[in-house]
Formats: C-alpha cells, structure tokens, sequence
C-alpha cells in the first residue's frame, strides 16, 4: 500500500471517499445509520457478530480490537478527523496527535443514553454537512419508537425486565442509564429493574434474583452462551420463574448493549416480534 | 522479638477452638440464609427456590471445598511443600484457561466434556511447574515461584482470549471471579461422585504416600515406585481441582488453608491430616460463601466468592510465613555455571539489539502484508514505531536488571520481578482509578498504577524486613503481597463493566499506547536507576554465597540487601507504568546471559540488561505484526517465545 495515495485531501471528508476514522461502535453505527463510509474503524470482526446492523460496507480498514487500537495503521492512513467516545479516552490523546478527535459519550454513568444518542448523531451531521439526513432519521426514529409502543399497549401494563445471560447460573439486568432501559420506557414500559446499574448493566447477579420479579415480562438480550441454551431449558429454577412458566419470556437476538441509534431501532423493533410471537 | 522463637510452642488448644468457632460460624450463616429464602406458606416459588439455589449452593460449598481442601493435603504432602496448592501451582488457573479455549473454539467439547477440558488445562499447568522446578528437585519456593508464574501466563493467555471474543466475555468473567450460585443439584451430584471417588484412590494411596515420607532411596528399597507414586497422587489432587474448576471457576487458596489449618488443630500424620484437611475447607468455603452473601442480601453487586477466598489468601500465607520455620528447605543453590567467556563478548548481544531495532523500525504490516517502510511510509509510521522501540527495550533492560537483582539477593533462579507483587500491585492501584474515578486521565491512571506499585513494595519490604530479608521469606511474602493484589483486582474484573475491559488490556501488557514522552522517561528511567548498579558488584558477588560468607568478608547482609531490593523496586514499577506488568522477561534474560558465559555481576549485569531489551523489543515487533492488524499481548508473546527456552535451560545439566 502506498502511503502516498492515501493522503487524502481534508475536503474529501465525506460519504464515499471519507476520510474519518471511528474508535468506538456506537459512534461507527451512528456514523453508518448516516450513510457515512469511514475510511477505518474498531474491531470490526465482532461488530459483525454483535451489532448486525446497519450492514457493514466493505473496504473499511479494522483497526483492531476497541482497546488496542493499531496507532500506526491509523497513523498511515492519515485521516482528517477521528471519532471517539468516553470509552477511546485512554486513546484520544494519543489519536490526537494524527488528526483532530470530536468526541460524543452516549453512556454515562446514571445517565439515560437516548438523548446523547442523539446528540451525537446530531453532532456527526453537523461536521460532515448531513444535517436534514440526521433530522430525518431522528425523527424517523422517534416515530417508530412511538408506533411500537402503540402496537405494544395492550402488553405495557406488565414491567419489563431486560437481560443478558452469563451462563446457566447468572444474568446482568439492564437499567434505566441503559439504551435497552431507555427505549423501553419510551415504549412506555416501567423496567423491572429499579436499582442502581453501573454503566447501564449490573454486575452478575444469580438467577434466584428473577423472582423478585414476579409480575415482569422477560427479555433475554443475546448473546446467550450455548451452555446457558442448553442447562435452562431443563432448570427446575428456571422453568420455576413466574415469566418462564407464563410464557412471557422473549429471547432476541444479538443487540449491542452499547450502541447509538440504530442499536435502538433494532432493539425496539426485536423487542415488539418477540412481544408479538409470544402472545 | 523475633518470631522464630514463639515457634515451638504449638498451640494446638486455641487452633482447634477457631475450628468449632470456624464450624459454628459457617453453619449460622447458612442456617440464616435458610431462614431467610423460607417460603411463606403457598409460596411455591420460594419453596423451588430453597430447594435449588439456596440448598444446593451450601452443599456445593462443603463438596468444592472438602474436594480442595483433599488436593492441597495431598500436594502439600507429596511435594512436602506446606505452601503447595491447587491455585499456588497454576493448575486453576490452567483449567480455566483450557475452558475458556473450549467455550470459544470447541463448543461442543465443553458440552460434553467440562471436567475433561478443566482437567486437561490443569495437568499440563502442573506439569510445565514440575518442568521447570525439576532440576531444583521440587524445591517447595521454586515450585511455587513457577507455579505463580505458570499461573500469570495462563491468565495472560484468558484475558487475550476473553478481549479477543467480547461475545462470552461474561461467563468468563464469572468463571474468573469463581461464584457458587447454584440452579439445580447437578453440580452437587457430579462433585460428590468425583469426591467419593477421589476418597476411595486416596485410601489405596495412603500407604505409598506414608512411605514417600521416607527420602526416595529409602522408599525405592521397600519396593515402592517413587516416581509413580508421586504421578498418581498428583493426577488426584489435579482431578479434584478440576472438578471443581468446571463446577463453579476460580476457587483460590482453600487448598493452601485447609491442611494447614488440619495441622494446627492437631493433625498429625497423613491418615489425621487426610481426614481433617477437607472438613476443614468445607467449613472455610461454607464460611466465606455465607459471608460473601451475607454481604450481598438486597445489594445487586456482589463479590464473587473466589475472589473472597483469594483475598483471604495472601494474608493467611503471610500468617503461615514465621510458622513454616524448618520445614521450607533452604533456597540456596549452586546455579550451573557456563564456561566464561570474556567481556568484549558483550558486543554480540549489543547487536542483536540493533539489528533487531533496525528491524523494528523499518519492516511492519500494512493492509496489503509485509512491507519495509521507507520514504513517505517511513516519516508516518516512524513516529509510533519509535517511541514503541525505544519504550519496550527500556523495559526489557529494566526488567532484566529487576531479575540479576532478584536472582543474586535470593539466590534462587525462579525470582522474577514479579515476585516483589509491584506489578500486581500497579494494577491495583489502576483498577481502584478505573472504579472510583471513571473519567480519569491516563496521567491520574499512571498515578494510580505508581502509587500502588509503591504500597506493594513497601508491604513486601516490611515484612521481609522483619525477617531481615532472609531469601525465601522475601519471597513468599512477594508471592503473599502479589496474590492479595490479584485477588482485588479480580473482584474488579468480575464487576464486568468497561472498567473489566480496561483493566484487562493493561493487564496484558502494551506498548502500542506509549508516547514519545513516555519512551523518553522509560529510558531515562532505565539510565538512572541501571548506571549504579555496577557500583555495587562487590554485593551481588558476595550476597549468593550465603550468610556466613556475607558476614566473613564483613558485609552488613540486610542493609545491602535491602538497598538492592529497593532499586530492583524502582526499575520495576518504571517499567511496569510504561508498558505494563510483564515479567518473564526477568526471569529470563538473566539466566541467558549466565549461559552465554557472563558470570561475574558486572558482565551478567550487562549481558541481561542488552539481552532482556532485545527479548522485549523482539516480543513487541511480534505481538505488532502476527495478528495485524489486530494486536497481540506484548506479555504474552514473550511468554510464548521465552517459555519453552526457559524450562530447557533450567533443566539443562
């Protein structure tokens, strides 16, 4: 690869021939819900596994796992601006000193993410001059979210209590500063789970604790371990659980945990033909 | 008032009391527990509940701990090493790294066969520890030393495999942290079978064993296969820790206590100390299971109760330290000596570090494959590649001077920089950043990182201190120091949030992220604290030979070795700020620069110092390229590269 016909004029910054490069996911998803095709990005192997949409356009450099970034392919790539988030900022610094680094944090510590979600679309847009794109999207967003939440009326009077499964014996409850959390109150379901989560999960928490829940609608997020797939089915504790004996257990597929808007979309959307095919 | 002397009064009454307190304790605990999941009648969900979380939890306690509790008594008496455990010799952290592999690449391997796979991870853990303490005769320090360095490297190769797939990261996360919830009686029902079986093997060996406590020659003439023997009661102890590990993760340092808490009851003899040795941990496991969940009653986040016992772990070794006395045979060993050589052989090292940072420099990946950087190429990578180079080979020298130090103050050839807990104690203080002040720069990570590199050393140094820093007290309270710093940090990662994936990248070891600034502090870092060194050769000559000689030709032994320790201290916490906690570097540059023929301390010096900047800035090049664009652990390539060389070479006659 010859370094020199990388060097990209500034200018060109955009769509097809963009000269951005993005270190975190949610930022990636955010940027490719806008049409954007960054020159390189993160871990791209896995986002494919877990993120599953928006579709993933071919020729995007992978710049390696999230927290191991490869500076120096970066570095040769020469981009004219980098995006990073509050999870890059051990890399920001270091990023900075090959191109500019705008940084948009979407999960904070006890902070609903939906907003900054779409702020940092917003923001996004404003550099790269995709303002009515971002608007429309947003706003598509927000209807959508809305008519789920319609279609789901009948299904809301339950909590919710939205899950990850760590294997047969644990699972991490997603909270209110969870995007899961946040799109499921703005569907209009009360979450389930109403103590304090660190960064949007809890730590592990034993499977017993599903019965302090007795009246919640279950969602299981995946990815969920195949030890897990296999022990729960015959788990006389499992099969105890009020929502499992009820049926009102939903498993949905994988959905970054940690994405923008577009991760939002998906879950809501999995989320409402899981809801549906259970009833 | 030295300890030494309160030895010999036993005290057997006031041991076997803290057992019945130990017992009683443990029982009230999990009799609240009952209480509190009772159902209220018509509650059927509470009654399941009792019956398969809370029950089974406790009897899965009694059964994990009473299995570790039987393999520690029994490595500790077949090694006739009192420290020996499952988790002090590597094997649980073997089996788990083996599970973790399966879950990722065979799935349905680890369907049919977890214990297998645990089992598998284990005995290989424990045979690279036999390998490498082979030729020290199963010395009880050496075994730990390379136990704890097999287990370091097994962790290194989990964590790469858990950052590597983000997918499973939390079943591994909470295999690592070691939790005893339960949701049904088949971890009961396996463990109990694997224990009575276990039990039925160990009756049929206590007869070879008891003869084992005669020397080998002596066993040899009654007719007893020594070697086969000590395999089978191995093979037990690391199928017991196996189970265990396959049942419920990382259960640490049960096996460390319980015999020795068997023998200060009152234990005697191997047929008492069988017996009593798995009640005994029965009882710790049910204890720290009902206090760890005692903690967590109403609360979400809860300490995993492995990572509880590994807490209790570092401190009951620094407990058993004045306790061992004799039975910790001396670590002084006449190190095989190469024919020397003469100094101006120091050349030769000298270029394989330019040829190799010339190739560093210049020849890399891109997307397209190799590729030698010139021109344009060169001015854009230059910039990063460089201060890489300059940081791993600074950290290399710096480590490999950490290990001469170690190595001549202990005299023992499994001392590393790893051994005076610095790095485990960096990740503390890291970890304690990362938790509290989430947002914190990497000056405040840095910060976070030295200051608890410095409390470690300063523990480790206190206590050796007091035992004027006899060699193998040094040393296990390194070991003591180093795996209380591990514990915490486990009890971090198993939180499993952004801060477990941060925390695991440093953990790794990198020097990808190292700044022009910081290479330029790394290497001055390594030039101020390196260039006294030759200064003090006379110390680094006289200091193996042991005591006597030391006082002979009139050196104050604690005070030479104590300012010794405190600049090995210094050049390890600067190495491990900048490019991580990566120790097999020391450990092994000083042995290969001895083998090259550079024996005296100023050219050994010189020779591992050119010889461990080389490794490192080899093993960095590598961990750069193999996997591009994706980056290797410069840690554990080092560990791959250097591994095999090292147990040949410390085998080698």
């Amino acid at each position: 690869m010859c370094a020199g016909s990388l060097a990209l004029p500034l200018a060109s910054a955009r769509a097809e021939t963009g000269g951005i490069a993005i270190v975190d996911w949610a930022l990636l998803e955010t940027a490719l819900a806008l049409g954007l095709k960054p020159l390189a990005a993160v871990e791209l192997v896995l986002f494919k596994k877990i993120v599953a949409e928006p579709p993933l356009p071919d020729g995007i450099i992978d710049l390696g796992l999230r927290g191991a970034i490869n500076f120096e392919l970066l570095a040769t790539l020469q981009p004219s601006l980098i995006y990073g988030s509050n999870y890059s900022a051990w890399a920001n610094d270091t990023l900075r000193r090959m191109a500019p680094v705008r940084e948009f944090s979407i999960y904070l510590r006890g902070q609903a993410p939906y907003e900054k979600a779409v702020a940092a679309m917003r923001g996004m847009a404003g550099d790269q001059g995709l303002q009515e794109t971002a608007e429309s999207y947003i706003a598509e967003t927000d209807k959508y979210l809305a008519s789920v939440g319609d279609r789901l009326a009948h299904q809301r009077q339950r909590p919710i209590l939205i899950i990850n499964l760590g294997d047969a014996r644990h699972f991490r409850a997603f909270g209110v500063d969870s995007m899961f959390g946040d799109v499921a109150a703005r569907l209009g379901f009360t979450n389930a789970w109403a103590t304090k989560t660190a960064y949007s999960a809890t730590a592990p928490v034993g499977l017993e604790r599903l019965a302090d829940h007795p009246d919640a609608t279950i969602a299981v997020v995946g990815p969920v371990p195949p030890e897990a797939a296999r022990a729960l089915p015959r788990s006389a504790l499992w099969q105890a659980m009020p929502a499992v004996r009820e049926g009102r257990t939903v498993w949905l597929p994988n959905i970054n945990p940690f994405g923008g808007l577009p991760a939002a979309r998906r879950f809501a959307r999995l989320l409402a033909e899981g809801l549906e095919r259970a009833t | 008032m030295s300890l030494e002397r309160l030895r010999p009064t036993s005290p057997a009454l006031p041991a076997t009391l803290l057992f019945v307190v130990l017992g009683v304790l443990a029982a009230l605990l999990f009799g609240l527990q009952i209480v509190h999941d009772w159902p209220s009648p018509g509650d059927q969900l509470g009654g399941i509940i009792l019956h398969y979380s809370t029950l089974p939890r406790g009897t899965v306690a009694l059964l994990a701990g009473a299995a570790l509790g039987l393999a520690g008594a029994l490595m500790q008496r077949v090694l006739r090493n009192p420290i020996a455990d499952p988790s002090t010799l590597g094997v649980v952290s073997g089996a788990q790294l083996a599970m973790s592999g399966a879950l990722l690449y065979a799935p349905s391997l680890m369907a049919v066969a977890r214990e297998g796979v645990a089992f598998v991870g284990g005995a290989f853990a424990l045979f690279l520890v036999v390998a490498l303490s082979w030729r020290r005769a199963l010395d009880p320090i050496t075994v730990v030393l390379s136990g704890m360095l097999i287990s370091l490297i097994a962790v290194a190769f989990s964590s790469t495999l858990i950052l590597a797939n983000g997918e499973y990261m939390m079943s591994m996360f909470i295999w690592g942290g070691g939790s005893l919830e339960q949701q049904s009686w088949a971890p009961t029902t396996s463990l109990a079978i694997r224990l009575t079986l276990a039990a039925f093997v160990a009756v049929l060996l206590i007869r070879p064993l008891e003869l084992l406590a005669l020397d080998d020659a002596n066993a040899r003439a009654l007719g007893l296969g020594v070697t086969g023997t000590r395999l089978a009661v191995l093979t037990l102890s690391v199928f017991l820790a196996a189970s265990v590990t396959a049942e419920v993760g990382v259960i640490g340092f049960i096996g460390l206590a319980a015999p020795n808490l068997a023998r200060m009851a009152g234990a005697r003899g191997l047929r008492q100390i069988l017996v009593v040795s798995p009640i005994a941990g029965a009882l710790i496991l049910l204890l720290t299971d009902g206090l760890v969940r005692l903690i967590s009653l109403g609360i979400s986040e809860t300490v995993p109760t492995g990572a509880a016992t590994a807490l209790l772990g570092g401190p009951l070794l620094l407990w058993l330290l004045p306790r061992l006395g004799g039975s910790l045979r001396s670590t002084q060993q006449s190190v095989a000596l190469a024919t020397r050589v003469a100094s101006w052989r120091l050349v030769l090292p000298g270029l394989l570090l330019l040829v190799l940072g010339v190739c560093a420099l210049f020849i890399g990946k891109n997307g397209e494959g190799w590729a030698i950087a010139t021109g344009q190429l060169f001015d854009l990578v230059a910039p990063w590649r460089a201060p890489r180079f300059i940081a791993a080979a600074s950290a290399g020298a710096m480590l490999a001077a950490t290990g001469v130090l170690m190595q001549r103050v202990t005299g023992n050839a499994m001392a590393s920089p790893e051994v005076l807990g610095i790095s485990s104690g960096a990740g503390v203080g890291f970890a304690a950043v990362l938790v509290f002040w989430p947002a914190a720069s990497r000056v405040a990570e840095l910060g976070g990182a030295a200051a608890g590199s410095v409390i470690a050393i300063l523990l480790v140094i206190a206590i050796s201190a007091r035992h004027r820093f006899a060699a193998e007290r040094f040393l296990l309270s390194g070991i003591a120091v180093g795996s209380l710093a591990g514990a915490l940090v486990t009890v971090v990662m198993a939180r499993g949030g952004p801060e477990s994936m941060r925390l695991l990248n440093w953990l790794s070891g990198s020097t990808s992220r190292v700044a022009p600034e910081d290479a330029m502090m790394a290497l001055a870092a390594a030039a101020l604290f390196i260039a006294p060194l030759p200064l003090l050769a006379r110390w680094l000559q006289v200091l193996p030979l042991g005591l006597p000689f030391a006082q002979s030709v009139g050196l104050k032994r604690s005070l030479a070795a104590s300012i010794l320790v405190l600049i090995a201290a210094l050049l390890s916490a600067a190495s491990t700020l900048f490019v991580g906690p990566l120790s097999f570097v020391g450990l092994m540059a000083p042995h290969m620069a001895r083998l090259a023929g550079f024996a005296r301390p100023i050219p050994q010096l010189a020779g591992a110092v050119l010889i461990g900047a080389s490794l490192m800035v080899l093993a960095d090049w590598m961990a750069r390229t193999l996997a591009f664009p994706y980056q290797l652990p410069i840690g554990l390539v080092a560990a791959m590269v250097g591994g095999p060389y090292l147990i040949w070479l410390l085998n080698r006659r």
